[in-house]
């Protein structure tokens, strides 16, 4: 599902932020990819949403080499990708079912599709009782629920999560990770983006740890292994 | 269908932006009817100048004094003459015995002036011709013709060695005033340009995080500008309706107080915006919808990088 062949990214005026990074992952699997800050993983979400272009190498995502994409097909690259970031990244003068909707609407999905659509992810979310709530109106965990509904509307084949509990307190980030793991169990890939250790540990899923912009180990039931 | 739905909501989110963004809004109209009004104004001290000049154009003429004794046919052939050339507006010919009608008319209450004329031997007054060119600098060449030795030995005197000064100082304000005010209208609309430039630009600047997330949920660069620039068009059209209000009600107050300043005749202003409104609503209304919506779309697409 997501393959990267020797990615290097080099940002000016020298600084290399990944080096030579190689990876496959499959469709389905749930993976966490950890490492200390600076290590490389923000980067690399980036690199995967097309947020930014690698200096050296090849990023396929389903078979679709977005190394050197255009601008205009940006926008298709990220309706197959379900982004979920630590902030949140919500429209604030938006409401709750506005935020899920308009992701549909930006892909010019009919008003019938959408009606259809938005109350059944935020079934899914548990927030199908909060449709008009604006997002300040909601707890942090409640909006990063409503992101994960805003990425789930185009049923995603990869769901891209960077440091989705990085501003919660424990049960959120409990249920938050349950979600994930619930998402991922209908198929969907997920590539969690964490520096979070109890939540890597708890998993037994797929681990990759970046250190220095390489990749220093992928375990297939790893732990967070960096102190 | 789909183009249907997508107009209606690129309309929609246009709509919410401008609800939402109820105080930027304002702020926005405000700076464009400020513009607007400032441009106006402007155009407005220019027609009143424009008519000042015009009235005192008016009132100048040129009046030839042909000799007593100058042959009748000849004044009528040079009457003629003159108002064929296409310099002049009018041309009128008093004959001497109307002259000499007209000059007892004048002193008919003056038995003094009446006796003394009654002496003389025959008519005193020669034939006199009023001309009125149709711009001041058409005098010069209008005296120039009457130098035609055909008519030049029956012309006693021309009136326009009196006048050429004034003439001439006319004819520099009208020029003067014509090129100040094209300049300070330019110079408004150049600085009514670069404020509203400016406010869309913050305007946008402070939507930038939304830009920057509906990229990434997905959006089109064109599913996000669109909105903006409908927005700013929107915003734009209301601060149109809101200056010409503005300037209706300006002209209609101040026409009755210009009025006594020009002699109780008509200043003009109120007749002027009357005939040019809908020239001034399309030049000014299409010249800022053109402004607003470039500039919101080249502002939103600075957010629109990646």
């Amino acid at each position: 599902m997501i393959k990267l062949k020797n990615v290097s990214k080099t940002y000016p005026p020298n600084v290399q932020s990944l080096k030579d990074v190689n990876l496959d992952i499959d469709q389905g699997e749930f993976v966490s990819i950890v490492g200390q800050s600076g290590a490389g993983k923000t980067t690399l979400a980036r690199l995967l949403i097309a947020e930014e272009k690698p200096t050296r190498g090849v990023i396929e995502i389903g078979g679709w080499d977005i190394t050197r994409i255009r601008r205009r097909e940006i926008p298709t690259l990220r309706r197959q990708i379900g982004i979920v970031f630590q902030d949140f990244k919500l429209l604030q003068k938006k409401t709750v079912y506005e935020n899920v909707s308009f992701a549909l609407e930006v892909a010019g999905e009919t008003r019938k599709r959408v009606r259809e659509i938005v109350p059944q992810v935020l079934k899914i979310v548990g927030l199908d009782e909060k449709l008009h709530r604006y997002p300040q109106q909601l707890s942090g965990g409640e909006q990063q629920r409503v992101v994960i509904a805003r990425s789930l509307v185009h049923r995603p084949k990869v769901l891209l999560a960077d440091e989705p509990t990085g501003n919660l307190d424990t049960l959120n980030t409990r249920d938050i990770i349950d979600l994930l793991l619930k998402i991922n169990e209908f198929g969907t890939t997920v590539v969690l983006v964490t520096h979070n250790r109890e939540v890597v540990n708890g998993l037994r899923k797929r681990v990759i740890t970046l250190a220095d912009g390489i990749v220093s180990s992928d375990k297939k039931h790893g732990k967070y292994l960096i102190s | 269908m789909k183009l249907l739905t997508k107009t209606t909501r690129l309309l929609k989110a246009a709509l919410q932006n401008i609800v939402r963004n109820a105080w930027l809004g304002i702020a926005t109209i405000i700076v464009l009817v400020m513009a607007l009004t400032s441009v106006n104004l402007l155009i407005g001290v220019n027609a009143l100048i424009q008519d000042a000049v015009a009235l005192l154009e008016e009132k100048i003429d040129v009046t030839v004094f042909f000799k007593q004794d100058a042959n009748e046919a000849l004044v009528t052939q040079a009457k003629f003459f003159i108002s064929d050339l296409p310099q002049v507006k009018s041309a009128e010919l008093v004959p001497s015995n109307e002259a000499l009608e007209r000059f007892k008319e004048r002193h008919a209450n003056d038995p003094e002036i009446l006796e003394a004329l009654a002496e003389l031997d025959g008519n005193p007054l020669g034939a006199t011709l009023r001309i009125k060119a149709r711009s001041t600098s058409d005098y010069p060449f209008i005296m120039e013709t009457l130098k035609n030795p055909q008519f030049a030995d029956a012309i006693e005197s021309k009136s326009y060695d009196d006048h050429s000064e004034s003439i001439k100082n006319v004819q520099s304000i009208g020029e003067n005033s014509r090129l100040i005010g094209m300049a300070l209208i330019g110079i408004f609309a150049l600085i009514g340009i670069l404020i509203v430039f400016n406010t869309i630009r913050v305007a946008i600047y402070t939507q930038r995080e939304e830009i920057g997330i509906m990229r990434l949920v997905g959006a089109s660069s064109l599913f996000v500008r669109t909105p903006f620039v409908i927005q700013g068009i929107l915003l734009a059209a209301v601060a149109l309706l809101i200056s010409a209000a503005l300037v209706a009600l300006g002209v209609a107050w101040i026409e009755p107080v210009l009025t006594p300043l020009y002699d109780g005749t008509d200043p003009g202003l109120k007749r002027y915006f009357i005939e040019h409104w809908l020239r001034l609503l399309a030049i000014q209304g299409g010249g800022l919808a053109l402004l607003v919506g470039i500039t919101s779309w080249v502002a939103a697409g600075k957010y629109l990088k990646r």
